[in-house]
Parts: C-alpha cells; sequence; structure tokens
C-alpha cells in the first residue's frame, strides 16, 4: 500500500488547458487488479479458444483496447476523461459483442447495448457537465473534498449520473442488454459483461457516492431500490434459463445489483463488504464462463437439457466449477462466503427489511448455482439424449486459466487476511473512514451468520426439489408473459423512436418549397424574437437620411408593394431584382461600394437565372387561399422582426465593432486597403473557402436534379 | 422548337464579351486594394456566360468560354485549397497571405498578395457556377449534359 495514492498528470492539449489526470488509490487499485488478473487469464484462455481463427488479431486488438480504457476508467481523477474511457469500453464492447458480424442477432444485441449504454453515457456526461462546472472544477479528488451542495440542479445532475451507472451496469429496468451481450464469444462475455465494463457503473457510484449524499436525499432510497430489485430479477431470470451461459448472464445481473446497492449505497461497511464481493464475484464469474466455454468448445453445445454426465469425461472442469460455484453460492470456507458475510455484515446494521431482501436474492444465487452445477455436470451419459461428443480432457489453456482462478479464489478464501488489508485500504481511500468491515475464514455466531445459512438452507431444499421450482417459474413464467419484458420494452422503444423520426421528418421534410422556407425562417426570428420581447425594445434615435436615401426608400417600397399585388412571375422576378437594386444603390450611397457591385451584379444573374427557371412554369400564378393567408403571417412576422430587431441592434451596441480592429490591420497583416476584400480572402479566408465549396455543391446539384428532369420531360414529348 | 437568335444582338454580345471578361479580371485583380475582387469579378463574368446564352444559346457560351463547368469549378477550389496549404507550408497559418514585391518593367513597382491565388479560386468557382447553372437550366443544354 505504499506510493498510494499514486498522481500523475499528463499534459494533453495543452493549448485547451486539456490535462490527463490519473490518481490510483486503493479504491481504484482493487478494480485495476480485478482487470488485471482476469485480464491475464481470460487473455491466455483466448488463446488458445480461438486457436488459429483468421479473426483472432481483431479479438486480441479489440480487448486489449477495452482493457486499456477500463484501466483508464478507474484510474481517471478527472470526470471528462472517466466519460471518454467509459464511452471507449461502449464501443469496444460493441465491438466484442457483434464478433459474430455474418449474425444478424449477434449485431443487433450489439446495436442493443450500445444503444442502451451509449444513451446511458449521454446522461452521464450531461450530469458531469452539471456537476463540473457548479463545483467549478472536474478533478474528482477535490469534488469529492468539497462536494456541491443539494440544489434542484444538482438533483438532476446526481439523477443524471445514476442513470449512466445504471445502464453500464445493466440494472433494472435497463439489464435487458446484458443478456444479449452473451452473443460476444466466451472470452469476452467473461472479461467485459462479468467481471469488468460492466463494474464500470458500480466503480463510479462507489467512487461519487459520497458527493451524491451530499447534494441528494434520495440517492441512498434509490440505489438501494435499483440494487434489489436487480437481484431478484436477475436471480429468479437465472432459474428460468437453459443455455447455461444466459443462466450465468442473468446471475450476472443478479451479482451486479447486489454490488451495485453495496458500493452505492455510500456507507462504509457495505462499501467494504462490496469491494470484497467484487473481487470475489470476478473470480468466480470469469472462471464459471470459462468452464461455460470450454464446455461449449468440447461438447458443442451449453444447453443444460442436452448436457449430462460431463463430471467423468471433463474431471478437471467439473471441479473447477464446483469450486467456483461454492463461492457464488456462498458456501462457508470460500472467499465469496467471506465477502457475503461481510456484506451481510453491513446490512444488518440497516435493517431487517434489506437484509431479508438480500437473502431472498441469496436464496435464488443458490439455487441457480445449483441449476448449473447438476444441469452441466450431473448425471450420467446414459441420459435420454444421446451423449456429446466430447473429446479427451483439454490439457491446455482452456483448462489452466480457470484453474488459476479457481486457485487464487480459493487461497484468499481460506486466508482472507492475506487480501483483507486491501479492502481496509479502499474503504479508507473512497470514504475516509477507519478499519470498518472484517474478512474471516469463519466470523462466529452473528446475525449475518443466520441469515447466509437460512438461505443456504432454503436454496439447497430449492436445488433438491429442482421440479418444484420449475413449476413454480413456469407459473410466474406465464404471469410474468404478460408483463413487458425489459428486451421487448427496448424494441418497442425503439420502434417507437423510428416511427416517432419517421413522423416528424414527413412534417417537416415535406417536400414543398414554400414550407421549408417558412420553417427556416420562423425557425430563425424565434428565439432572437423571445429575446428580443423579453428585454423590452430599447429603440435609439436614428440617423435620419438625405433627399437620396428616402427617393431610393420609397422605390424600394413602391417595388415591393407592387410585387405582392402581381400574378405574373416574370413581373414578380423583375420587381423582386428592382427591390435589390434599390438595396445596392442604398448600400452604394452609405459608402460600400464593394457591397453594392457584388449586390448589384448578383440580382442581375438572380433575375437572368430565374427567368430560365421560369420558362417552365406557369406565367402567372395564384397559391390557394390558405397558403396565401399563411405566407402573409409569416412574411409579416418576419418583416415586423427584422425592423424592429434592426431598431433595437443599433442602440444596443455595447462592445466595440469587430470592424474597428479589421480596419486597423487590413493593411498591415494583409496588405490590402480594400477591407472587405482581406476579410474574405484573409481574415475570415476559411468561411470562404467553405462558402465556394457550397457553391461549387449546389452547382453540381442543381445540374444533377435539373438536366434529367428537362431531359426526360422532352423525350416524352 | 428551333428559336432564331438576332444577329444583331448575337455579334453585339460577342464583341462586348472580351472587354467584360478583361474587366472581370481587372476586377480581380484590383479588388484587394480597391472595390472587386474574385467574388465580384466572377460575377461580371457570370453575367457575360448568362448574356451571351441569351443572344446565341449554347454555341454562343462555348465560344466565349470554352471550358466545362465542373473544370472550373473543381480547378477554383484546388487553387484556393492549395494557396491555403502553400501558407502553411511557409510557416504561416492556412490561407495567412505572404506577399511578394518586384520591379517588373513597364508596370514599376508590383506587390503580389498571396490571397491573390486564393481569390483565383473564388473567382474560377463563380464562373463555373454561372455556366453549370445557365447549361443546366437552359432547355436547349438539356441533350448534351450539364458539364459539357
Amino acid at each position: 500500500m505504499d506510493g498510494i495514492p499514486y498522481n500523475e498528470s499528463i499534459e494533453w492539449v495543452p493549448s485547451l488547458d486539456l490535462v490527463l489526470d490519473l490518481r490510483v488509490d486503493a479504491y481504484a487499485l482493487v478494480f485495476l487488479s480485478v482487470i488485471a488478473v482476469a485480464g491475464i487469464s481470460i487473455f491466455l484462455y483466448a488463446a488458445r479458444y480461438f486457436g488459429s481463427s483468421p479473426k483472432v488479431g481483431t479479438f486480441a486488438g479489440t480487448m486489449t483496447l477495452f482493457g486499456g480504457a477500463m484501466v483508464g476508467l478507474v484510474a481517471a481523477d478527472h470526470l471528462l476523461a472517466t466519460f471518454l474511457f467509459w464511452e471507449l469500453t461502449t464501443i469496444t464492447s460493441y465491438l466484442l459483442i457483434g464478433y459474430s458480424d455474418q449474425q444478424e442477432s449477434a449485431r443487433s444485441a450489439a446495436l442493443h447495448a450500445a444503444l442502451v449504454t451509449g444513451g446511458g453515457g449521454l446522461a452521464l456526461l450531461a450530469g458531469m457537465v452539471m456537476i463540473g462546472t457548479e463545483a467549478g472544477t472536474f478533478t474528482i479528488s477535490t469534488i469529492l473534498a468539497d462536494p456541491p451542495a443539494a440544489s434542484a440542479a444538482m438533483g438532476v445532475a446526481w439523477a443524471l449520473v445514476l442513470l449512466g451507472a445504471v445502464t453500464k451496469s445493466a440494472q433494472f429496468p435497463f439489464h435487458g442488454w446484458l443478456p444479449g451481450a452473451m452473443a460476444a464469444p466466451t472470452p469476452a462475455s467473461a472479461y467485459l459483461h462479468s467481471a469488468t465494463m460492466v463494474k464500470a457503473g458500480i466503480f463510479l457510484v462507489g467512487r461519487l457516492a459520497p458527493a451524491a449524499l451530499v447534494a441528494a436525499e434520495w440517492w441512498r432510497p434509490a440505489v438501494l431500490g435499483i440494487g434489489f430489485a436487480t437481484m431478484i430479477i436477475g436471480g429468479w431470470q437465472a432459474l428460468r434459463q437453459n443455455d447455461l451461459k444466459l443462466l450465468l448472464a442473468y446471475g450476472t445481473v443478479s451479482q451486479l445489483g447486489f454490488l451495485f446497492l453495496l458500493l452505492g449505497a455510500g456507507d462504509p461497511k457495505l462499501l467494504y463488504g462490496g469491494l470484497a464481493l467484487l473481487v470475489a464475484h470476478a473470480l468466480f464469474k470469469a472462471t464459471l464462463f470459462m468452464v461455460v466455454g470450454t464446455i461449449d468448445h468440447e461438447a458443442g453445445t451449453r444447453d443444460l437439457r442436452r448436457l449430462s454426465g460431463l463430471r467423468t469425461s471433463l474431471p478437471a472442469m467439473f471441479w473447477v466449477a464446483v469450486v467456483a460455484g461454492a463461492s457464488m453460492a456462498a458456501f462457508p470456507l470460500t472467499f465469496g462466503f467471506a465477502a457475503k458475510e461481510a456484506a451481510f455484515d453491513g446490512l444488518v446494521g440497516l435493517g431487517t427489511g434489506l437484509i431479508a431482501v438480500a437473502a431472498v436474492a441469496s436464496i435464488l444465487t443458490v439455487a441457480y448455482t445449483g441449476r448449473f452445477l447438476i444441469g452441466a455436470f450431473g448425471g450420467h451419459h446414459a441420459g435420454h439424449e444421446p451423449a456429446m461428443p466430447v473429446g479427451p480432457s483439454p490439457r491446455n489453456a482452456l483448462v489452466r486459466a480457470p484453474v488459476f482462478l479457481a486457485a487464487v479464489a480459493v487461497v484468499i478464501g481460506l486466508v482472507p487476511g492475506v487480501i483483507a488489508p486491501v479492502f481496509d485500504a479502499g474503504v479508507a481511500a473512497a470514504r475516509e473512514a477507519g478499519t470498518v468491515g472484517k474478512l474471516v475464514l469463519w466470523p462466529g455466531f452473528v446475525p449475518a451468520l443466520g441469515w447466509s445459512m437460512f438461505s443456504l438452507a432454503v436454496g439447497a431444499v430449492l436445488v433438491w426439489r429442482s421440479s418444484l421450482v420449475g413449476r413454480a417459474t413456469d407459473l410466474v413464467g406465464l404471469v410474468s408473459q404478460r408483463l413487458p419484458s425489459a428486451e421487448g420494452s427496448f424494441r418497442r422503444a425503439v420502434a417507437g423512436l423510428l416511427s416517432f423520426a419517421d413522423r416528424s421528418s414527413g412534417l417537416i421534410q415535406s417536400g414543398s418549397l414554400p414550407r421549408y422556407i417558412a420553417i427556416i425562417l420562423l425557425v430563425a426570428i424565434a428565439l432572437p424574437a423571445t429575446a428580443l420581447f423579453r428585454g423590452g425594445v430599447p429603440v435609439g434615435s436614428l440617423a435620419v437620411g438625405g433627399l437620396l436615401e428616402a427617393i431610393l426608400g420609397l422605390l424600394i417600397v413602391a417595388a415591393a408593394i407592387t410585387l405582392l399585388f402581381t400574378t405574373r412571375r416574370f413581373a414578380a422576378i423583375l420587381l423582386l431584382g428592382g427591390v435589390g437594386y434599390g438595396v445596392a444603390a442604398l448600400f452604394a450611397v452609405y459608402g460600400g461600394p464593394d457591397l453594392s457591385l457584388t449586390q448589384l451584379l448578383v440580382e442581375t444573374l438572380v433575375v437572368a437565372l430565374f427567368a430560365l427557371v421560369l420558362r417552365h412554369l406557369p406565367a402567372s400564378f395564384t397559391p390557394p387561399r390558405f397558403e396565401r393567408t399563411m405566407r402573409i403571417l409569416v412574411a409579416v412576422g418576419v418583416a415586423v422582426f427584422v425592423f424592429v430587431g434592426g431598431l433595437t441592434t443599433i442602440s444596443a451596441r455595447q462592445a466595440p465593432p469587430v470592424s474597428d480592429r479589421y480596419l486597423e490591420l487590413s493593411v498591415p497583416e494583409a496588405q490590402g486597403a480594400n477591407v472587405v476584400n482581406v476579410i474574405l480572402v484573409d481574415f475570415r479566408g476559411l468561411d470562404t473557402l467553405g462558402e465556394i465549396t457550397v457553391l461549387a455543391i449546389a452547382t453540381l446539384g442543381v445540374a444533377a436534379l435539373v438536366v434529367p428532369v428537362l431531359k426526360s420531360r422532352r423525350e416524352s414529348s | 422548337m428551333k428559336r432564331r437568335p438576332s444577329p444583331i444582338l448575337e455579334h453585339g454580345v460577342v464583341a462586348t464579351a472580351g472587354p467584360m471578361l478583361v474587366f472581370s479580371l481587372y476586377l480581380l485583380l484590383a479588388g484587394h486594394n480597391q472595390p472587386g475582387g474574385g467574388f465580384a469579378g466572377g460575377l461580371v463574368a457570370g453575367v457575360t456566360v448568362v448574356l451571351a446564352w441569351a443572344a446565341g444559346g449554347p454555341d454562343t457560351v462555348r465560344r466565349i468560354v470554352p471550358f466545362r463547368s465542373s473544370a472550373l469549378l473543381g480547378l477554383g477550389l484546388i487553387v484556393a485549397t492549395l494557396t491555403g496549404f502553400a501558407s502553411l507550408m511557409a510557416g504561416g497559418a492556412f490561407l495567412e497571405s505572404g506577399y511578394l514585391e518586384r520591379t517588373l518593367p513597364l508596370f514599376g513597382e508590383v506587390k503580389v498578395v498571396s490571397a491573390l491565388g486564393f481569390d483565383l479560386g473564388v473567382y474560377l468557382v463563380v464562373v463555373g457556377m454561372s455556366l453549370g447553372l445557365v447549361r443546366a437550366l437552359g432547355d436547349e443544354a438539356a441533350s448534351d449534359g450539364a458539364g459539357s
């Protein structure tokens, strides 16, 4: 524990003041060791699992990227850096779930996971920005030392952070993506969806809980509620699965619920148990996933209705699974037991209701563990199904990696004292509390032990009378089929979103040019007009023009009014050009020869081009009455806004005009006396480059749209 | 429907087209210090193109500006972008101006600003646009495509 916390600061983008702050304290170290130990064994395992598959390089690269992102996530001491790594795990997870990219099911599962965790990531980002802005810093350690006080805005921010963590850690009601993610190759499932990525949300709530509790008193009840709901639902669903991997997936959902509430509740004692359980869970769940992978690899199926008697054909796997399963069910003498005791010890102190719910979840855990072990390894070769073609017992990494993890679990289970100081330090780092929990082989006769034994016993009965459980799950299944499932709700939500997008774009993108123009104009004036009304209308004194301006103004107004009453298209275009010429003349009078020249030329060109188009249209036009009314309303609205806005902006200026600086710099910086041109080609040159690109694209677009139409019209006539 | 161009108008336009194009180039070159610039210059050339089309149709346009509009558009964008990169290569920012001062016979002291290259790009794009639009929207051009 020396050299902890370890700080490192890396200049990232100095010009933007972006610094990559890393801080590894004991709390982060617990997660780091899980990432490292599980990672190493799973990489070794994966090397054998894939053999010489051509995509093994892609897989290894993505997994490494993921591992690095995970390390960055737990080590980052900056909210936005955390978010960056958070999203990186989402992306790599998407790639890994969709590894079998030829299968539609894998792709849709990957999309499901990415949409749920990515959407949660957006909520997280919003929450983090709010918190960081309120706290005046994005450095996590500083925020934890001096968290922002409670306010309505902080309530929203913490709710958003919670939402991000809930989606990432597959908590109810967003747990649906995790079982789907089992489409990933087993090594990826073992690493991402049991040991690491899903724990990102748990890491975050554990890290930020002290600050969240300061700002939101609903935080603890919410975390407890979500965690318990997830525990029960996950455990129950695990009992109904026949696919070993899905069974483990739902078991993971259940365990994640437990970890979520232990770390997120913000209680030092719960955190202690939570950290221990986190390590225990990573060890036994990664082991069990690898066992399933080996079974799948060797027997060709994961369906526990078809598997039987693997005990004799895969003895090593059997014993590894028994050890890991015992740890999962919290059987005494295992590390899972020691960890769960520590957790229960904390829950007992918080109330009988809480520990009772946790006990129910434990009963379910024992039951699905039994289902897993007996389903995979129990029975004899001569079952009602033919024996699976199991080859000679594999003697390689497919066995060694799970054996290694199981051995680690056994050692720290039998001698919990070797690892207990890590959790002490972890709690101390995250909560600034002293020694709060104990991690022992045998806790003595305390209330927590009673609850453990009770759940073990009831769970054992459920395993023994498994037909009862089967009937009960079928019965509840009949009811719950009518309830919305997580997967179904997600599909409906996506379908609803798509149809909403369809309808709204059908409404807005109607293909009618007048409607497009109306929408653009209304949107353009909506916000500034609101600001104008709210801020009052300070109309300043107007510079009164001379006779020349008056004459030009009258000409413009006359042309515009005549335009309103004409029904001939060509006349309308000419009058519009007249308005433009008038404005160009006004520019010239006010001393803008460049502007005036350009305006004059543009008007000329536009009238000529319009004339070309008009040859294809009826000579006169009268829009329908309703359309006409709408257009008048839009036009009057825009006109009033522009008029009032113009008057206001003239008098509302507070900062010196930017043109002063341009005038000053034009000759020395750009060797040009014509400041308008210098702005175009130098000061705002990049804008001009964008504009001429748009011109070129628009020209090509017109050619592409118009030429075929005219061609087909000519051919048909 | 074959239209009958007025020979007087056509000859008049062809005769004035040259001076107009020269004027457009003058606007382009003078633009940095006096009213004008690539945009205005390009528009003058564009108006010339429209006039030529109105007077004599696509053949007259081809006589005056014997280029494909897409070639002008592409060349303009390339010239403008390369100018930007040239400033970058010379150690400045993208599109930052540099200048060269030489004494030429006949012209005397001449100062060439790198922004002129950029303005030339703008000019070419605007001419290309006018040409492209006239050819696309002019009925007769429909048979031989926009860019030809």
